[in-house]
């Protein structure tokens, strides 16, 4: 078999063969060029449109979810229905201490500022958050760093700005290392942070002061309550099994009626993510049933341009065999042809498929949000083209197994 | 091998073929033949006589029911495919009515198939092929394809073909029959060279003009043979 392969004259009968009869043969390969090309360009673009829609979200934990007070619903313990109340450090001490699923959290309080910096002014959105805010939604660190755990325990007088902010600010100026006026109390500023997509929690970073969520409390007299609390759910887990346990914790802290459902605003970005993904899951799923289609059309062209070609050379085949060739070199000769032209065409399909996807790809290029990946990874083209290589050379089976039965009397006396 | 039979080169004992069908047709009724080495021999029969049979299988292209069939000292019996296909291209070199050449290789490529069955390189076979169309006087047509030859030409490409593997026998199957006169005579020239070299030929024909330029002829009719004509000289054949 390898002196079969390494053997040129095995390799120009292939080319005499398949040249022989170009029209029908360029059909055939045009079949299977077009069953890779769909199939990869399907994939491709099934990736594309995903990342398109979800280059929106980069950086944005997936399983999140958070919660916020609202005004009762319902008079419980002699307080009225419509009645104010706020979420705090209570609620969620009891929740990180009952809650096995939660992963990352964060405390989140939100504060209108009037940011100073030497006699420049601005307004913005102060956050005051704890170090996990930064992993719920990944930034883009301009300079510096971000808040951590540590500045929130010792209640640290630092803060990181917005890109936005730093700009209006500083201009060309370094901001990390100096001083800012957040509403006349001084924070050290120690980094400067960018969004990494459009989607976003409290309002765009690149716009806000985000500050430690115990120093922020401490300086505006906000004392242990809180404004919202942002968590995700550990892997294979969704934020909806931390619900119960919050609302547990605020109806014994709080005088709410545990049946009063309103009260607390509960959201699930989860659930938005999963019908994005069951969409892109359906799409694929299409894209594959296509592709496999055109596929398995281009195969039986293959397996019928072989019956065609050993029914022609019947004769020839005769004659082969007259002269000694045994049946495996007859079977070794159909099932190489049929893999070359798969081979070829097959790599064609997916060349082609990856010059549309290029294409496609430079189209939707978007500076700020990056690539789309309308792309095709290694492994899948080799994946397609191994499928397509062992179908292929299947189909050729059956034409080599008649090509094989030849008798070469039969043949020869057909004149 | 058996030594008393050294220099028989074909030997048939008692072949019969039946082929089945819902008339089953005996064609061969216990035939028995012996060709010596270096021996040029005809066999002639009308068509349906069986002869073309009998060519089948003294060139392992087919086989037989019953009998005996030793070739060149080895028992030609219930061979499996590979096992023929090997002898065939060992010991038989073919010459076919129709020339079989393939119609896309150049005449250097057909003759040197059979090498490339027997796994010699590529640049060593091409060069043997060259020696045969040397012999054949066809050196200057080696790059040709069949299509660009003539009938003439195109047999004595087979007749290299047939030689390139220095087979133990040739057998040629109406070589004439697709020839005009002059071509014919000269492709018999060739056979009666060949023989003289010393090659073993078995041809079958139902041209007398070509039967009698063979050795011995051998009449077939109705599965049996008629009249084992016995040897004559070459001198005594006067066409």
């Amino acid at each position: 078999m390898l002196s079969h392969l390494i053997d040129i004259e095995n390799w120009r009968e292939i080319g005499a063969t398949l040249s022989r009869n170009k029209t029908r043969t360029f059909l055939t390969a045009f079949g299977i060029f077009w069953g890779t090309a769909m199939l990869a360009m399907l994939m491709g673009g099934a990736s594309g449109l995903r990342g398109m829609l979800m280059r929106n979200f980069d950086g944005f934990a997936t399983n999140m979810g958070g919660c916020f007070a609202n005004r009762t619903t319902k008079a419980y313990h002699g307080f009225n229905k419509g009645m104010q109340w706020r979420l705090d450090d209570r609620d969620v001490d009891f929740t990180r201490r009952a809650c096995p699923v939660l992963d990352l959290s964060t405390k989140m309080t939100f504060e209108m500022g009037t940011i100073k910096y030497g006699t420049k002014s601005t307004a913005r959105q102060v956050l005051g958050v704890e170090g996990d805010y930064f992993k719920v939604q990944l930034p883009v660190i301009d300079a510096g760093r971000v808040i951590n755990a540590s500045d929130d325990a010792q209640i640290k007088k630092v803060a990181v700005i917005g890109r936005n902010v730093a700009a209006e600010l500083f201009g060309q100026e370094e901001a990390v290392g100096q001083y800012i006026a957040v509403n006349g109390v001084y924070f050290k500023v120690v980094g400067v942070v960018g969004q990494t997509s459009e989607a976003s929690i409290g309002g765009k970073m690149d716009d806000s002061v985000i500050l430690p969520s115990t120093t922020l409390r401490r300086a505006y007299n906000k004392g242990i309550e809180i404004d919202g609390f942002i968590y995700t759910a550990k892997p294979g887990h969704t934020p909806k099994e931390i619900e119960p346990i919050i609302r547990k914790a605020a109806t014994t802290n709080h005088p709410l009626d545990p049946d009063d459902t309103n009260a607390i605003a509960f959201m699930d970005i989860s659930e938005n993510f999963k019908m994005v993904e069951n969409l892109f899951t359906g799409i694929s799923l299409l894209a594959f049933f296509v592709g496999i289609g055109t596929l398995l059309a281009g195969i039986i062209g293959i397996g019928n341009i072989m019956w065609i070609i050993v029914k022609e050379r019947t004769q020839e085949i005769g004659i082969r065999r007259a002269i000694g060739a045994k049946p495996r070199n007859i079977i070794a000769q159909i099932l190489s042809e049929s893999m070359t032209l798969t081979a070829i065409a097959g790599l064609a399909g997916i060349s082609f498929a990856v010059l549309v996807l290029t294409v496609a790809e430079k189209l939707t290029y978007d500076p700020a949000l990056g690539s789309a990946h309308f792309q095709l990874s290694f492994a899948k083209a080799v994946w397609i083209m191994a499928v397509f290589l062992i179908l292929g050379t299947a189909a050729g089976i059956i034409p080599a197994i008649k090509a094989m039965r030849i008798k070469p009397i039969e043949a020869l006396n057909d004149k | 091998m058996n030594t008393s039979h050294w220099e028989m080169i074909i030997r048939l004992t008692d072949i019969n073929k039946t082929y089945p069908g819902a008339v089953p047709l005996h064609v061969l009724k216990g035939i028995n033949l012996e060709i010596e080495k270096g021996e040029f021999v005809s066999i002639m029969g009308a068509s349906g006589s069986g002869k073309s049979t009998l060519l089948n299988i003294i060139g392992i292209l087919d086989n037989y029911d019953t009998g005996e069939y030793i070739l060149d000292g080895t028992l030609i019996k219930n061979l499996s495919e590979n096992r023929a296909a090997e002898l065939r291209n060992r010991m038989i070199g073919f010459v076919f009515q129709s020339f079989n050449l393939i119609n896309y290789k150049n005449a250097v490529e057909n003759v040197a198939l059979p090498l490339y069955y027997q796994g010699v390189p590529r640049r060593r076979r091409n060069i043997m092929a060259m020696e045969q169309l040397e012999r054949m006087g066809l050196s200057d047509r080696a790059h040709h394809l069949p299509s660009e030859m003539s009938g003439g030409q195109k047999q004595r490409v087979a007749i290299a073909r047939a030689l390139i593997t220095n087979p133990s026998i040739i057998l040629a199957d109406e070589p004439t029959g697709a020839l005009d006169s002059q071509t014919s005579k000269e492709v018999m020239n060739v056979f009666r060279s060949l023989n003289e070299q010393g090659m073993t030929i078995v041809l079958v024909t139902h041209d007398p003009g070509v039967g009698a330029q063979t050795n011995r002829i051998i009449r077939i009719s109705d599965g049996n043979i008629v009249t084992p004509t016995p040897i004559i000289p070459n001198t005594a054949i006067n066409v």
